[in-house]
């Protein structure tokens, strides 16, 4: 019989339970579920949103194979997957163009710059996320759940997310059940936490992540959220909140187990997730960001090296103790080889000074510790600079003066604040408060032509309009004419008046004698301030909160 | 059900094909066997018989001058004279060939069988030279000496019947059938050879088995113990069963004694039996012969140096002409390379795969899904290797510690991006055994 052998490739000759094919598309399939959430709250959008994203990440990386003539890798599916999860990322009032950029960097620049699937060292995906993320306007509109959106013509809605109210401290309006399935704002991932917890049980069950990573990540902040609990709130509440709200489970199940730029090693694994936690929360309690999933993935694919490494398993047959043991039993021999000899200080015959073989390494060594010092000794003078330019007591002094200039113009205000106002003519308005916290009024710093040149000055205007002090801050007259214009009695006259002040006549402000000009500079800027004070707006701006990933 | 050592796989066991087929004698007439001369996996026979001679079933034919391991005919019938024949090790071995009379009759001079009770560690060792028992789970070593290496020094008598690897279903069929041979053999090992314990060790897939042995050991009221585990391969490793049953890793260049432990397969033990209670020497041993491209899956007592071809025409040949045969179970087995490869001592299954079993696919790249290293029972890190020998980064590789593979093919089976890692695996040990780097390709 003739012997028809296809293949003499040594053992498993029995099919592979997964291809990469399969993973990712079980990946894929994982979530559906969430997709499918996120297309209930926020309406058909969401769809579209996912295509474009899918669409132009597989046409970014055909493309890419197609110019730099490699094979095509388009069906291992992962970049679908890179495609999805972005799409996943993304408010639902984004913009059609905002994942094709996101996917054209995640594709081009993270994964195949570097060489392509199982060679980037950052998660395509959530790169270009955090690209995107850097365009605050495009990020934060986060639209309220129910509210479906059209498929074109989106108005910029912004409404809060859970995240939002963490970061403030309080829990979030929401109930855990709401939490669960997912009647919040935040991006199409972030939608229904049971969601993505059925998908990512999913994975596991299929084998596609191992349990360790999500585990010890989700793990790590639960801890973390139950030992360090803000808010008045019970640390279980607190914990629920910090676990169901924003990306984390996202990120736990779907971001931090991509193969690539995870540890292999189990060890390592459960280090990265652990990392992934302590970073999540460090960013979540004391970063300007209200999420901080997003970085701390990224900033732990970046140690995955060292994970590898600090994670590589023990040897089959020696237990831990038993490496201790043995560095243990090496660092004993190593010491014991150590053996103090007199030294030698009669000169040889040779004419060799004792000690003359062994210069040429301390000549070495001295060099390099010398570099060593000369480097330690730039950081630190760099750092003195660096601390003295930026000395605290300078800033403390300038606080200072500010305060006393409050207290001069606003005796009854003791807290000052920047306020957004802007008005031509002032050089800046900032508000006074009292010590309960209540608007007291506004200080505005004008300035007004004197006889030798610009006078700056504040002048203090309270709710009713009327002046509650001046003070000069800069001024270039003579010292003789400026003593007697600029002396508190004389300044305090302005005080408690209001409406248009003038040199003579009704609600005259009399000029000090030898000291006109500058009498009538000084009224004419304290009437300034108080028609910018009369007219301002304050319906103004209001200061949007970043909300980010 | 236990969990005992790290890692591991669960394949698709298959072994369904045959799990209810009672082993079965050859239906057909041989024309001739071969019976190589390689006695165990490093002694070589010298030949007791001339071309010519009319010899019988059990009759010794060849014998090693030192150790005294014999290897008997399995037909009876006329030698033909020695050749140079295909081994399934691959490459080539001298062989016996016989010229198969079709009648099997015995050898008339065969010893006479002991009684249990009778049996002493001098005539076990004997008994087992004479019969020519090798390990017969893949080792093909020299059972008399590690006997004698064990006697005095062990705890515990363990009983292999893991059979871990897809497909065969020889020890499982051997278990059912023979339970009561089987453990009084080992009642009378565990006597002489001083273990103060027996353990049993199957997995879930022959819960038939362990219950049957569990009832028995119950009655006798004696020093058995039985362990079943959750089906996974590779169990049937002295690592992993060693690990089982004492809880004790066996580090690199220690073997089972080293733990207090004699581990023998179900398929010697049974041969051992045979000798010591009815006299006959090892000249039959059960063949799984299964698959997905034979026509009638079937497990077949067959005498030592059948041809393949042979058992393929028993099975009523393939069901298409192009399938993958191997001997030796799909994780570890080798392909066949020509079908007159004689069954050997220790060729426990044959397998043929069909096209749908085993896929052809082209090696992508890895994705660093770290599965290889969750899988490798022996705590390696195939990626981190294959990635070394492929940057040809000597001393890292040195440091991965290969010489503690066991070629499992765990981390092959795994891999989602197809790299034959075990190979590569094996190629880096040669690198590293030549201590000089060579361009891969």
């Amino acid at each position: 019989m003739e012997l028809n052998q296809r293949s003499n490739r040594l053992s498993p000759q029995i099919n592979r339970p997964d291809t990469t094919q399969s993973m990712m598309f079980m990946v894929l399939v994982a979530l559906l579920p969430a997709l499918g959430m996120a297309v209930f709250f926020y309406g058909f959008r969401v769809i579209v949103l996912a295509a474009v994203s899918i669409a132009s990440s597989v046409g970014f990386e055909a493309l890419y194979c197609r110019l730099t003539g490699q094979s095509q890798t388009i069906d291992d599916l992962s970049a679908c997957v890179t495609g999805l999860l972005l799409a996943m990322s993304l408010p639902a009032t984004s913009a059609y163009w905002v994942p094709v950029l996101g996917s054209a960097f995640a594709i081009i620049v993270v994964k195949q710059f570097y060489g392509g699937l199982g060679k980037n060292f950052m998660n395509p995906a959530l790169a270009g996320r955090m690209l995107l993320a850097t365009f605050p306007m495009l990020m934060t509109n986060w639209s309220a759940p129910l509210d479906r959106l059209p498929i074109f013509g989106v108005d910029a809605v912004a409404s809060p997310t859970p995240m939002s109210f963490l970061h403030a401290g309080t829990l979030p309006p929401q109930s855990v059940g709401q939490l669960l399935l997912g009647q919040k704002g935040g991006s199409l991932g972030e939608v229904s936490a049971f969601m993505l917890l059925l998908g990512g049980g999913y994975l596991i069950i299929r084998k596609v992540i191992s349990p360790r990573i999500p585990a010890s990540y989700l793990g790590t902040v639960a801890l973390i959220a139950l030992l360090f609990p803000h808010g008045d709130a019970g640390a279980v509440a607190w914990m629920t909140a910090q676990l169901l709200s924003g990306s984390l489970i996202l990120g736990a199940f779907f971001l931090a187990t991509d193969p690539t730029t995870s540890p292999v090693t189990p060890r390592g694994q459960i280090m990265f997730g652990v990392g992934c936690g302590l970073l999540t929360m460090l960013l979540r309690y004391h970063s300007s960001y209200p999420e901080g999933v997003g970085w701390a993935i990224l900033t732990m694919n970046c140690c995955v090296w060292l994970l590898d490494r600090a994670g590589m398993p023990r040897r089959y047959g020696i237990h831990n103790f038993a490496v201790t043991g043995h560095l243990l039993r090496r660092a004993h021999a190593s010491v014991s080889k150590i053996k103090f000899v007199m030294p030698e200080h009669t000169r040889r015959k040779s004419g060799e000074m004792p000690g003359e073989a062994h210069l040429d390494t301390i000549r070495t060594l001295a060099i390099s510790w010398a570099k060593l010092a000369a480097v330690v000794a730039v950081t630190c003078v760099v750092i003195s600079w660096v601390h003295s330019a930026t000395d605290l007591r300078t800033a403390q002094a300038e606080d200072q003066a500010q305060q006393a200039l409050l207290s001069r113009v606003m005796p009854q205000a003791s807290v000052r604040t920047e306020t957004p106002y802007r008005a031509a003519g002032a050089l800046s308005i900032t508000a006074g408060y009292s010590e309960e916290n209540q608007l007291m009024g506004y200080c505005v710093e004008v300035q007004s032509q004197g006889f030798g040149g610009i006078i700056t000055m504040v002048v203090g205007v309270d709710l009713d309009g009327k002046v509650t002090g001046v003070a000069v801050t800069d001024h270039k007259e003579d010292p003789s004419v400026s003593d007697k214009a600029m002396s508190p009695s004389a300044l305090s006259r302005y005080v408690g008046r209001s409406g248009t002040l003038r040199t003579d006549g009704v609600n005259a402000i009399d000029s000090v004698a030898g000291a006109t000009a500058t009498s009538k500079a000084l009224t004419a800027g304290v009437n300034r301030a108080l028609s910018i004070i009369a007219n301002l707006d304050t319906e103004g701006a209001e200061l949007n909160v970043d909300d980010t990933l | 059900m236990r969990h005992t050592f790290f890692g591991g796989v669960s394949p698709v066991s298959h072994k369904n094909l045959t799990r209810k087929k009672p082993i079965s004698p050859l239906k057909g007439t041989l024309d001739r066997v071969t019976i190589p001369l390689r006695a165990s996996v490093d002694e070589m026979a010298e030949p007791l018989v001339q071309p010519g001679d009319r010899v019988q079933v059990g009759q010794p034919i060849a014998r090693v001058e030192q150790s005294g391991l014999t290897i008997h005919a399995s037909v009876s019938g006329q030698v033909e004279g020695v050749k140079d024949c295909p081994h399934p090790w691959g490459g080539l071995c001298p062989a016996l060939v016989i010229h198969s009379d079709g009648e099997n009759t015995p050898w008339p001079k065969r010893p006479t069988p002991l009684a249990p009770d009778k049996v002493t560690l001098s005539t076990l060792l004997e008994r087992v030279n004479e019969a020519g028992i090798v390990g017969m789970g893949g080792g093909a070593r020299n059972t008399a000496h590690k006997l004698r290496r064990a006697e005095g020094k062990i705890t515990y008598l363990i009983v292999n019947a893991a059979e871990c690897e897809p497909y065969v279903s020889a020890d499982h069929r051997l278990l059912l059938e023979h339970v009561d041979q089987l453990l009084l053999c080992t009642k009378v090992l565990a006597r002489c050879l001083r273990a103060s314990r027996v353990a049993v060790v199957t997995q879930g897939d022959k819960l038939n088995v362990a219950e049957m042995i569990e009832r028995r050991v119950k009655l006798q009221n004696g020093t058995t113990e039985v362990y079943t585990l959750r089906t996974r391969y590779p169990l049937g490793s002295e690592q992993a069963i060693v690990q089982t049953v004492t809880g004790q890793e066996l580090r690199h260049g220690t073997d089972p004694l080293d733990a207090g432990c004699l581990v023998l397969n179900t398929a010697t033990l049974y041969a051992i039996g045979q000798a010591l209670f009815e006299g006959k020497a090892l000249t039959h041993r059960v063949v799984t012969v299964s698959g997905g491209a034979i026509t009638c899956p079937r497990n077949l007592w067959v005498p030592i140096g059948t041809p393949l071809s042979f058992l393929l025409d028993e099975c009523g040949q393939l069901r298409d002409g192009a399938a993958q045969l191997l001997t030796g179970g799909v994780m570890m087995g080798r392909p066949v390379e020509d079908l007159n490869i004689p069954v050997c001592k220790d060729t426990n299954c044959l397998i043929a795969l069909s096209d749908e079993e085993r896929k052809d696919e082209v090696e992508t790249a890895c994705i660093r899904c770290g599965k290889c290293v969750a899988a490798c029972p022996m705590h390696l890190t195939p990626t981190f290797i294959v990635k070394a020998l492929r940057q040809e980064d000597i001393p890292f590789l040195k440091r991965l510690r290969l010489e503690d593979c066991i070629s499992c093919g765990c981390c092959s089976f795994v891999c989602p991006a197809n790299i034959s890692l075990v190979e590569l695996i094996d190629k880096a040990k040669e690198t590293i055994a030549k201590g000089e780097t060579e361009p891969w390709n």
